[in-house]
């Protein structure tokens, strides 16, 4: 037996990179379509969408019920149908994380992104009930040193 | 830009399907009155900027490094697909 098969190693942390398509792009960055969501399991609970054409820029985005556990996002049924949503599970939500000069980070709550688990196309959406949220939802950071 | 003037109460009709009526005027609040189609999505204008706004605050260099959160989060689905 060789000495190498004997170590116990972890299994190398893999990202995984899905491709989404953006067909109307993001408000403010219309152009862009073609986005690449990399999710590596020790940054979590974040992740990347990375734009395809220019993987050096990204959003950096996370799931929108972690910042608030009782989000209920209203997606207009406009958006339901673009999608082609047919159920709840189809859809998976991104909010997009803003890291502030100081620090600081939040996500937006007001217009999450929305993908279609199965076709992978997603659309950024104004949810219906956006008055209710902030485009700045604080997020509890550690203090420095921990 | 097609400008209309319209009295207390009266409305515009756009495509056929969403009526836009003038419910109150005070000074220099004007309250709208809005019917259209429940797939019609209808924001104020500065949402929409306020978004915009937003996206361009958070886009990033893919070397930024990633906020430290307080406290343990639960597993959360962005691993799970697409």
């Amino acid at each position: 037996m060789k000495c190498a098969e004997m170590i116990e190693t972890e299994p190398p942390v893999v990202a995984r990179r899905d491709a989404v398509r953006m067909p109307n792009g993001m408000l403010g960055f219309e152009a862009i379509k073609d986005y690449l969501l990399v999710t590596n399991p020790e940054e979590h609970p974040f992740a990347w969408l990375q734009v395809a054409s220019d993987i050096a820029l990204a959003f950096v985005v996370m799931d929108p019920f972690l910042a608030l556990p009782d989000y209920q996002p209203d997606i207009p049924q406009a958006d339901v149908e673009f999608l082609k949503l047919k159920q709840a599970d189809d859809a998976l939500l991104l909010g997009i994380v803003t890291v502030h000069d100081d620090q600081r980070a939040t996500v937006n709550l007001k217009g999450p992104i929305v993908v279609n688990r199965h076709t992978h196309v997603a659309k950024q959406v104004i949810i219906a009930n956006a008055a209710a949220y902030s485009v700045t939802h604080p997020l509890p950071l550690a203090e420095a040193g921990n | 830009m097609l400008i209309l003037s319209r009295k207390l109460g009266e409305s515009i009709v756009i495509d056929g399907r969403i009526h836009v009526t003038v419910m109150r005027v005070d000074g220099e609040v004007v309250k709208l009155g809005i019917a259209a189609p429940s797939e019609v999505p209808v924001h104020r204008q500065e949402v929409y900027e306020e978004i915009q706004r937003s996206n361009q605050q958070a886009l990033t260099r893919q070397s930024t490094p990633l906020p430290k959160l307080a406290g343990k989060l639960p597993k959360l689905s962005v691993a799970s697909p697409p």
